[in-house]
């Protein structure tokens, strides 16, 4: 019994980035924990993912063989437990992911293991495995321990851990599955893609926002497509809503959304009231431009430029040409 | 023969007893009609605040015989009025006069007056009354026909209509037959003088001035006309008359009675105290019959005139009401509707939009203006209640109510903070609770937790403690005082604010007085409180700066010379009359004032009151305060813009940016100024502490230097090492070696286990048999936790007071579509089930407001710290006993966001699963539709086997509000206590410390801006991934 299982995760054909980010996250306590680091795939046609996930480190690929394209929670939860029944892992990794989340406290509760979600900390410590996850808003950190455990399932947030790059020479090898009794309990359906003017601050993981610094309703569309071209949800402040230069959803703040999901936050000409704080202070990293060097967002931003916003805008604007 | 004149000249007996049937007809009608109308006015509601009838007739007859209602802000109107009036009363009671005589003293006794002297003195006076009417009426046409003041303009522009409505037409119609009905009734009188003059032409003629220049006029007419034309004038001037007065309790004429009944009725009070809602029945006004009769009397008696259209910031700024037509909407309505219910039309939507009652600022300018003493904001506000009763309010509107239910602020602010703008004085405020004081400060939101607002708050503490003045602070005891929030019509949350505070004023140490900044704080204190418990007296902080600088407490050193205007805020100036504090206050410290046009009791509000603060404002509209900046730019040269309100200072300290007068001049807080003129900045204010705590300090700082150097000289003669000593001072920064009794369990020896956790074994409690589907719902009242906590010794958790305790946002929409599902079922209940102490039951109750049926509560010690896997197997053991046909978890908790509960219950029970549902649908069936969402906004659909474990995510339903009336009703609903006993519990995962994750100030980027965009490029990569 040792080694580290991951669980990779896909939709609608494409790898998620998390899956890669998990084998990043297992070469953390690798070394220390010792034995194999296996990746699951489960799916119709796993083998199309194995080549991506043969990064260097990665011991094993599973191929778990099912019947459905799609997620179905308690198939993948039966996939893994077959694995960790014939593996005996002591750690089992799964994204924070709309997916990851609803089957990885099932498998928790199945093999009675030590568990914790939204880890992005993990070592091993003289009682064995540590993990470190955010609470109370992020507010603090909090370091678990897993005493008597002889497995851990742990979720692990995005982006907290860097894939290795290259190829590895993993085996490949398949999984043997049985999904009696779990059929037709679950169905899919179709999926529909997301409406294009659907603007959601609070699930968005990166966030470029605009303040009365903008100055003008007519500067709006400039930041807009700026926005756009960096892959960011455009958020505002409260007077950029109220005076009807955005819509409402954009409104990061008290009175706005909470940017929950938020991991980058840039801010341009946003002077940081309290009301607006409120929504975006918990983001890790928070890039602020604003011309007031004493402005309040500077106390929550971790980097900040005390720069006209427009000047900033050129300069981006020719940095990613 | 002494000079009268005959009455009934020329009359067969026939026509008089004709006319006389028709003249107790047409009073007939005309009574008939007034008591319909009060009949009407009967089926509304009490009106606490009647004054009763000897002090409201006694204030009725002074406005009246001043006319000073009539004469404000329209001087013009006011004498027209007057003139129309005062003429049409010497009238009526010139026929009283004749009537009295001729109809009873002269059959019964003889008695005849009407009659020499007399008679010509009347005769000159009555001329003069019927002149003087005539007069008015000219002049009101001319004001409506050729000056059309844009006031009495009935088309809505301000909610964007083009044309005038169908009833505003006729509205016009109706003034300008009003006026020439009057008109043609005055002029036939006196065409009827002028005949009998040419006629009779008698000696006493110049008595009459009026018939006697028209009797001259008509000289020229044969006999036979005149005494025709003196016939037919006779019967169309007693026709016309007769017609008037049965008019008189329909269209325009009725406001000449219902006006006298308002204006009788007013409550002195009205809008500064507003009515308690009603024991045991709808909160709000949600019909017609719901209303005062007060508020059915109103709706007869406005004029039309226009007063509070002009005046109301709402209309200006562009938003959807005017207090008038608010007023005629609302009649036109009971105008069918006469007090009863009107089925298929409803009283808010279909009468009134809901718009319209959010666009009011309660400022009173309509109340105050009004002529007839309507009282629309009280009004306004009782419709609100019904909005809020109903749960149709704007989604931040409803955060915030419930940010205030919840903190005690609408700042979204720990209640531990509300004091933290002190930290940064020099010195100490007393705390209230255990000290007694001179004056308790109540403090007030904005000027808590506003930073701008905070600086004004350290400026006048500075100021209290430079004059002497001994002030202290309910700190945290304090919550906000609820003015705005009744004024949104959150009744039952206003009742539990006053409640706390009078609470914490009552416990806290003895005080003569409470001071406060806010005139919103200071007007509910002052008018509101006292019908709730005893308080103390209220004063603003400008009535305190003014009495400070007239006692000579406070020494003006530099007169400031500036140039200001002052904007009086609502709730203190026209609500409360303090007009003149600021005023001299300003006069003191050197300021030249220079008065906006509209002053005192006609200031413009800000549009921050009422509640308006939490709404949003409409994309595109207008500000008051915009309007209210541009009024003040206007008067030229001025050098600040002064405030004495919190909400105001924001307010326009925002609006002077966005109306681009940032260098016409500043806005300051009054106490700013203040500050200035006695050069506070020259004071030391810090805390002296007493003499003998400074001796032992240094005391005992002396000893601890010597005895720590002689321990170390000890300690360096030995030659002990050093590693062996006891650590000299604790390791603070350090990050500690986990905790002793964290004994390192070696890892499991050899053996890999999956040993499946089970569910929870709960003791068996009772549950009422299935009636239709059962739902469950887990709640969880998660902990918000402050920017200000410490750990426990252990670090290993926070202690409860850091936290404000809340409803976890995810279970609340979990519960939402709990209940929309139940109610499409139209059958059913659901269960709420929660884990926590008795102090937990707060956010089931919240969820049994809602609508939930009832609720378990579990607890036992163990489940104090337990994590996610435990939390779910004990619902597991209560989904066992409650055997739901369907739970709705939410997707995760605002406080921990494991995202686990969902998962795990469905796993422990054995039941299929979706997870980061937003949408679902369900008839009752075998299956059920489920939208899940994926990252990026993706959905995906699928169909599941009930019963199911569904886990919702936000944004999928808009959870309803539970008003503070609805929490206490839900007091009776049945909850079910379940002991947890501690059994072996397998917990997933320990806490070996809690931290605080390393922030600081923003790390500059430095270089020129190519540079600077490129670190940011760079940072983007780091964080996004490459794709970026």
């Amino acid at each position: 019994m040792s080694g580290i299982l991951i669980v990779a995760e896909h939709t609608r054909g494409v790898l998620a980035d998390s899956s890669a980010d998990l084998i990043g996250a297992a070469m953390a306590v690798k070394a220390q924990l010792g034995g194999p680091v296996r990746v699951l795939v489960a799916g119709d046609v796993p083998r199309v993912f194995a080549e991506a996930l043969n990064r260097p480190g990665v011991d094993e690929i599973l191929l778990a063989q099912t019947d459905n394209a799609h997620f179905d929670a308690a198939v993948s939860e039966a996939a893994v437990m077959a694995a960790a029944r014939a593996h005996e892992p002591a750690l089992i990794l799964i994204g924070h992911s709309a997916s990851g989340v609803s089957f990885a406290a099932a498998l928790a509760v199945q093999l009675g293991s030590g568990f914790a979600a939204d880890v992005f900390g993990i070592a091993v410590a003289a009682s064995g495995l540590r993990a470190t996850r955010g609470g109370y808003g992020n507010k603090v950190n909090v370091e678990l321990d897993f005493p008597g455990k002889s497995v851990v399932t742990l979720t692990v947030r995005g982006a907290s851990f860097k894939a290795p790059e290259g190829h590895g020479d993993a085996r490949i090898t398949t999984l043997p599955l049985s999904l009696d009794g779990i059929k037709g309990r679950y169905r899919h359906m179709g999926f529909e893609e997301a409406p294009a003017s659907d603007i959601d601050v609070s699930k968005a993981e990166f966030i470029l926002s605009i303040g009365r610094g903008v100055q003008d309703e007519k500067n709006v569309p400039r930041f807009a497509a700026l926005a756009e071209k960096l892959g960011a949800t455009l958020g505002c402040s409260r007077p950029v809503a109220d005076s009807g230069w955005l819509p409402k959803p954009h409104q990061v703040g008290l009175t706005g959304k909470v940017a929950s999901s938020c991991k980058l936050y840039i801010a341009l000409g946003i002077s940081g009231a309290v009301q607006h704080q409120h929504g975006m202070k918990h983001v890790e990293t928070i890039v602020a431009v604003n011309t007031d060097a004493n402005a309040p967002i500077y106390n929550v931003a971790t980097h900040g430029c005390a720069m006209d916003v427009f000047v900033f805008a050129d300069a981006l604007e020719r940095c990613i040409g | 023969m002494e000079d009268t004149r005959a009455l009934f000249w020329n009359l067969s007996p026939f026509a008089v007893t004709a006319f006389y049937l028709l003249g107790f007809a047409a009073m007939g009608a005309s009574i008939w009609g007034i008591v319909g109308a009060i009949r009407k006015y009967q089926r509304g509601q009490p009106a606490p605040g009647f004054p009763g009838w000897t002090a409201g007739v006694g204030k009725l007859c002074a406005d009246i015989l001043t006319h000073r209602t009539l004469r404000r802000r329209d001087a013009f109107a006011g004498m027209a009025h007057a003139a129309i009036f005062f003429g049409f009363a010497l009238l009526f009671v010139g026929t009283a006069i004749i009537t009295l005589e001729y109809d009873i003293l002269k059959p019964l006794f003889g008695i005849t007056y009407w009659k020499g002297a007399f008679f010509r003195f009347f005769g000159l006076t009555l001329d003069l009354a019927g002149l003087s009417v005539l007069a008015g009426l000219l002049l009101m046409m001319w004001r409506r026909g050729v000056r059309q003041p844009e006031k009495l303009d009935y088309r809505r522009a301000y909610a964007g209509e083009a044309k005038a409505r169908p009833a505003a037409r006729k509205w016009k119609r109706e003034d300008w037959i009003f006026l020439i009905a009057l008109f043609v009734i005055i002029a036939t009188g006196f065409a009827q003088e002028g005949l009998r003059h040419a006629m009779e032409r008698p000696d006493w003629s110049v008595w009459e001035p009026a018939g006697h220049w028209l009797g001259a006029l008509f000289s020229v007419l044969d006999k036979d006309t005149l005494h025709q034309a003196r016939v037919m004038n006779w019967w169309f001037h007693g026709l016309a008359a007769l017609t008037f007065l049965v008019a008189l309790p329909w269209y325009k004429a009725k406001h000449i009675l219902a006006a006298l009944g308002s204006l009788a009725a007013r409550d002195p009070l009205a809008l500064r105290r507003l009515p308690k809602a009603r024991e045991g029945a709808a909160a709000g006004v949600g019909k017609i019959a719901d209303f005062s009769w007060k508020d059915l009397l109103d709706l007869d008696a406005c004029a039309k005139c226009g007063r509070c259209h002009e005046a109301c910031p709402a209309r200006a700024a562009g938003y959807p009401l005017s207090p008038r037509d608010f007023i005629l909407d609302l009649r036109l309505h009971n105008n069918v509707a006469k007090g009863r219910d009107l089925p298929g039309k409803r009283l808010i939507g279909d009468v009134i939009d809901p718009e319209t009652l959010w666009s009011c600022r309660t400022c009173g300018a309509c109340l105050e203006i009004c002529p007839v003493g309507i009282e629309h904001p009280v009004k306004i506000v009782k419709m609100r209640r019904q909005l809020v009763e109903s749960d149709q309010i704007d989604p931040l509107l409803r955060a915030t109510l419930d940010t205030i239910g919840a903190s005690g602020n609408s700042f979204g602010e720990p209640a531990r903070k509300r004091a933290a703008w002190t930290r940064e004085l020099e010195f100490t405020i007393k705390d209230a609770r255990k000290e007694s004081a001179d004056l308790l400060w109540f403090v007030g939101d904005q000027a808590s937790f506003d930073p701008r607002n905070q600086q004004v708050s350290r400026t006048v503490a500075r100021l209290f403690r430079a004059a002497k003045v001994d002030f202290g602070l309910l700190y945290d005891g304090e919550k906000t005082a609820g003015n705005d929030v009744r004024r949104i019509g959150e009744e039952g949350l206003f009742e539990s604010l006053v409640e706390h505070n009078l609470g914490e004023m009552a416990r806290a140490k003895a005080f003569r007085r409470v001071v406060t900044t806010d005139p919103h704080t200071f007007n509910t204190l002052c008018n509101e409180y006292p019908e709730f418990g005893e308080i103390t007296p209220v004063v603003h902080y400008t009535e305190l700066l003014r009495d400070l600088l007239e006692c000579g407490a406070l020494v003006v050193k530099k007169p400031l010379g500036l140039t200001v205007t002052l904007h009086d805020p609502c709730h203190l100036g026209r609500l409360n009359r303090r007009y003149d504090a600021p005023r001299r206050v300003l006069e003191q410290i050197g300021c030249r004032l220079t008065e906006m046009p509209r002053n005192r009791d006609n200031s413009f509000c800000c549009g921050a009151g009422g509640g308006r603060i939490w709404i949003p404002d409409r994309p595109g509209s207008q500000k008051p305060a915009e309007l209210r900046m541009r009024e003040a730019a206007a008067l030229g040269r001025i050098d600040v813009f002064v405030t004495c309100c919190p909400k105001d200072l924001t307010m326009f300290e925002d609006a002077r940016k966005t109306a681009g007068l940032e260098k016409d001049f500043v806005v300051e807080d009054i106490a700013d100024l203040v500050a200035k003129a006695v050069a506070l900045d020259t004071f030391d204010l810090r805390d002296l502490p007493a003499l003998t705590e400074k001796i032992t300090a240094a005391i005992a700082e002396r000893v601890a230097l010597t005895v720590a150097k002689q321990i170390d000289d000890v300690l360096a003669r030995r030659i002990l090492p050093t590693a062996a000593l006891p650590a000299a001072s604790p390791a603070a920064a350090a990050p500690p070696a986990p905790a002793a009794s964290a004994a390192p369990l070696p890892p499991p020896a050899g053996v890999w286990q999956a040993k499946p956790v089970a569910p929870a074994r709960l003791p068996i409690y009772e549950i009422p048999p299935k009636n239709g589907v059962r739902i469950m719902v887990p709640v969880k009242q998660i902990g918000k936790l402050g920017d200000d906590f410490v750990f426990t010794d252990d670090q290993r958790a926070i202690p409860d007071e850091y936290f404000e305790h809340l409803l976890n946002e995810w279970d609340d929409t979990a519960l939402e579509e709990a209940l929309r599902t139940i109610e499409a079922l139209e059958g059913g209940e659901v269960v709420v089930v929660t884990i926590g102490p008795d102090g937990a039951e707060d956010a089931m109750r919240k969820a049994l407001a809602k609508g939930a049926h009832r609720g378990v509560r579990v607890w036992g010690e163990h489940l104090a710290d337990a994590d996610p896997i435990v939390i779910a197997s004990v619902l597991a053991g209560i989904a066992l006993q409650e055997k739901p046909d369907l739970i709705f978890t939410g997707a995760q908790s605002g406080d921990q966001a494991n995202a686990a509960t969902g998962a795990a219950l469905a796993s422990l029970l054995g039941l299929p699963r979706v997870g980061m549902a937003v949408k679902t649908r369900w008839e009752g069936g075998a299956t059920l539709q489920v939208t899940r969402e994926l990252e990026g906004g993706v959905q995906h659909n699928v169909e599941i086997d009930a019963p199911a474990v569904i886990a919702m995510q936000t944004g999928g339903n808009m959870p309803r509000y539970a008003t503070m009336r609805m929490i206490k009703l839900a007091r009776e609903k049945p909850i079910a206590v379940v002991e947890a006993a501690n059994e072996d519990v397998c917990r997933a995962a320990r806490i070996n410390r809690l931290f605080v994750p390393q922030t600081t100030r923003a790390a500059m980027l430095e270089g020129g801006a190519d540079e600077i965009a490129a670190k940011v490029v760079a940072i983007i990569r780091e964080k996004m991934g490459e794709k970026t």
